[in-house]
């Protein structure tokens, strides 16, 4: 299997040098391979969304490296970063991170625009991925016409359009209602096993979580054991993840 | 407690309010600068000249119009203010904070920033007006002897202005806070606004616009005697047209570019025209009003600066640009500055009552003078023709060329003028004694010169008095004294509204950056280029500038026609107008990008 993601000794301190200092991340080692849905669950404050901005690109590691299909991020320039983000890393927020002033097509449309793809193959590209994802009707709609879940849906259409190398989502239910979530996760499990598609999920819900192959868990800054699916049903997974998490309090 | 938030409040936000702050100053000191001139009553009376009620009239029209443009500037800077800080009242009303104790929050912080604004305003436009009257006076050649800077009823006139408007502002703040739910506060930036429109209407009101400003732009061109008919109905359907243009057409032409997907689909065009049309939404109006402004400023400082033109006119209206009846040698040095290009001299002696002219020079150098044509039709301006004088009625009582030359010749009035022959004039007794007229190559590059000339004379020669009152330059420097003070005030006028008007609108971009941030943060998110979103926002602000400007410019255009009368051309040079202002205009443009942009593209 072709590793996609690899995390080497990671720390984050907030700070400045002689001032007091805070550690986040207290060098965080994982990878991941291609295919995999992992998911990195964790209490507030264990050093979740630090993590995830450092795999986003969005903010830098005090000391370490992380590699996204083998190209060292921490290299690059301003510009290179965000040609990085716009090409390798598909997101989906916890608030959808919808443009409100563009409709639905035009927000799954962006990526593409923004990695110099031909205007002529820009909507067939995005017809098709909204087809997959069931939500071709609303495509004209504005953001602020459609529902939450349809929102998330759109949202993964933007994340997913431009065929990234791995798909980053933070907490992706956090906002959406017990019904919307479930189809969501179902949704983002399908692409994952139909579709091959690479993704790392940031969740504190074990219910979401349930849905990953595997599920590291960090406190603390650091990132403690793992659980892997290794086959069993989701359903079992999430039973024995509740019990993982009982005994672990 | 609630001190306390509020001071930190104002600090977490401090640049924000900075840049509120130099703005509020530029304001007062453009009003007070402004007022001291106006009602600058010395160099009203003594420095302009021309009827004293006109000139009342002239000013307080100005005073009005910089009064308006001024409180809707505070209305928007108010806003800024408002919508800094709403979410921080909304969090303490939350929290429990009761209303009425934010509600003195907002009072005592508005006023006191709009009174601390002001004093510093009135203070830096002492200098300012010192300064710019000085480097105006120096630019324009305008002479302005009788004018104070200090004017302690402009600076309690602009005391007062402010605080009440300020008061007013307070009281609207309080009153609007007070009464928005406290969820509305806290979520304010995430409010749906309706982008459907039906596609008919728009079309309508594109339809409607063009047509009421091509009704508007008509109008002026109707000769000025229907003045009072033509001023309303002009503005009406201009500034109705201006709105349906704003709202219709450029939606139009937006929804245009968003459907032409080989455009919306290249970079983040389609971020970029998203945005604005989000934005024209809420701009039509503000839009409306500025490319009104854009046109009265731009106009004041064009017809300002064109009073100038007057001084050409007169110009035209003497065919010889100098006369010289001296040989002094002081007299001599200053000609031989001038750049010559005719110079016609006549010999003559004087002897009793006449002044005997040799026939022969005039034959060989005719002398010639300048024809007005007037015409019928009011709105044309005169024509000027280059006449010869018959040589022959020179000397013929009750003809015209006798009674111009009169006019030309020292002692031609009192005295008779006889034309000779060479032989006769050669046996003529008398003082001999001689008179020449000259042409430069440019007069108002010489000006100066032949005013030195004319001075030496006046000392040197008594009689040289009757022909100096008729004399070119003793016209261009009366007309000089009658125009500066017009272009004066124009131009001050033009720049006060310019600067209002570009600060509305640059506070109007800056209020909605706040919420701004959040889109531009996904953007980056998602991968787009720090230098895109640059150039999508210089885009954007860009085109929200450009379009008031440009039915601003053609306001403009068809609006001086109306000044045809007033003004000889007012169409000449006006290309100088229009390149200061477009200069200053950019100059906000490009502030207010660095200045959005700073709030907008700083990450998490």
């Amino acid at each position: 299997m072709t590793e996609i993601l690899r995390v080497d000794q990671v720390t984050k301190t907030y700070g400045k040098r002689g001032e007091k200092q805070y550690q986040a991340l207290k060098g965080i080692n994982f990878a991941v391979n291609s295919g995999e849905f992992v998911a990195i669950m964790g209490a507030s404050g264990s050093g979740k969304t630090t993590l995830l901005n450092i795999l986003s690109t969005l903010d830098k590691p005090t000391t370490g490296n992380v590699f996204i299909n083998h190209e060292d991020n921490s290299t690059l320039n301003a510009n290179q970063l965000a040609d990085f983000r716009s090409q390798q890393i598909g997101f989906i927020f916890q608030d959808f991170n919808l443009l409100e002033n563009l409709t639905n097509r035009e927000n799954i449309a962006l990526p593409l625009s923004l990695r110099g793809i031909s205007p002529r193959k820009i909507d067939p590209l995005v017809d098709k991925i909204a087809t997959r994802l069931g939500i071709k009707e609303i495509l004209p709609k504005y953001p602020a016409e459609v529902s939450g879940g349809q929102k998330q849906r759109v949202a993964a259409a933007r994340a997913l359009v431009h065929e990234p190398a791995i798909l980053l989502a933070d907490e992706p239910t956090g906002a959406l209602d017990s019904k919307s979530a479930r189809e969501l996760l179902y949704t983002m499990a399908d692409l994952n096993h139909n579709d091959g598609i690479t993704t790392l999920m940031v969740t504190h819900d074990p219910f979401a979580a349930s849905f990953a192959s595997r599920i590291l868990f960090i406190k603390d800054g650091k990132i403690g054991e793992q659980m892997l699916k290794n086959g069993q049903s989701r359903q079992k997974f999430y039973h024995l993840l509740i019990d993982h998490l009982d005994t672990d309090e | 407690m609630i001190w306390k938030l509020s001071v930190t409040g104002i600090k977490n936000r401090l640049k924000d309010y900075l840049v509120l702050f130099s703005g509020l100053i530029v304001a007062s000191m453009i009003f007070y600068m402004f007022l001291s001139i106006a009602t600058n009553p010395v160099f009203i009376s003594k420095d302009v000249y021309g009827r004293e009620a006109y000139l009342t009239y002239i000013f307080t029209f100005g005073i009005i119009l910089l009064v308006i443009i001024t409180s809707v500037y505070l209305i928007y800077a108010n806003s800024f203010l408002l919508s800094m800080r709403k979410q921080d009242y909304g969090m303490y009303m939350m929290l429990g904070a009761k209303s009425t104790r934010i509600g003195l929050l907002i009072f005592s912080e508005t006023l006191l920033t709009g009174f601390l604004a002001v004093l510093l305003g009135i203070i830096l436009g002492l200098g300012l007006t010192t300064i710019v009257t000085k480097a105006l006076v120096g630019k324009l050649g305008v002479e302005i002897t009788h004018y104070k800077a200090i004017l302690p009823s402009a600076i309690i006139g602009t005391l007062l202005f402010f605080v009440i408007i300020f008061l007013l502002g307070a009281l609207s703040n309080v009153h609007k806070l007070t009464h928005t739910p406290v969820i509305d506060l806290l979520h304010e930036d995430q409010t749906p606004i309706n982008l459907n429109h039906h596609p008919v209407l728009r079309g309508i009101e594109a339809i409607c616009g063009v047509l009421l400003l091509a009704v508007g732009y008509y109008v002026m061109t109707l000769s000025t005697r229907y003045i009072y008919f033509l001023i309303p109905t002009a503005l009406v359907t201009i500034i109705a047209g201006s709105f349906f243009v704003f709202n219709g057409v450029f939606t139009a032409i937006i929804n245009y570019l968003l459907n032409k997907k080989s455009f919306s689909y290249r970079g983040i065009n389609e971020f970029t025209l998203g945005q604005l049309k989000f934005r024209l939404q809420s701009y039509t109006k503000i839009l409306t009003m500025i490319s009104i402004l854009f046109a009265l400023a731009l106009g004041a400082i064009t017809v300002g600066l064109n009073f100038g033109s007057m001084k050409d006119e007169t110009q035209k209206s003497f065919y010889y640009d100098a006369t010289i009846v001296s040989q002094t040698p002081a007299v001599k040095k200053a000609e031989a500055k001038l750049a010559i290009t005719n110079k016609q001299t006549y010999h003559y002696k004087e002897k009793g009552m006449h002044l005997y002219f040799n026939r022969a020079e005039f034959e060989k150098q005719p002398l010639k003078e300048i024809e007005i044509y007037f015409h019928n039709n009011q709105d044309n301006l005169p024509t000027y023709k280059v006449k010869t004088l018959v040589t022959a009625e020179l000397d013929k009582p009750e003809t015209a060329a006798n009674s111009i030359f009169s006019q030309m010749v020292p002692n031609g009035i009192p005295k008779k003028i006889k034309l000779v022959s060479q032989q006769r004039w050669n046996t003529l007794n008398g003082q001999k004694k001689f008179v020449s007229y000259i042409n430069v190559k440019d007069f108002a590059h010489d000006f100066p010169v032949i005013k030195q000339i004319q001075k030496e004379q006046l000392k040197e020669n008594r009689n040289y008095q009757d022909i100096y009152l008729s004399s070119k330059s003793y016209n261009y420097s009366n007309m000089i004294g009658f125009t500066s003070a017009f272009e004066f005030m124009g131009f001050f006028l033009g720049i006060a509204f310019l600067t209002m008007l570009a600060s509305t609108l640059m506070f109007k971009v800056l209020s909605g950056a706040a919420s701004d941030k959040v889109r531009y943060q996904m953007l980056h998110e998602i991968g787009a280029r720090p230098q895109l979103l640059r150039s999508s926002i210089r885009k954007e602000i860009g085109t929200l500038f450009t379009m008031p400007a440009i039915l601003g410019i053609v306001d403009v255009l068809c609006g001086l026609k109306l000044f045809k009368t007033l003004l000889i051309s007012p169409y000449h040079n006006i290309w100088i107008p229009f390149t200061i202002f477009i200069v200053l205009y950019l100059g906000y443009y490009l502030l207010t990008v660095t200045l959005y942009e700073k709030i907008v593209l700083t990450n998490k």
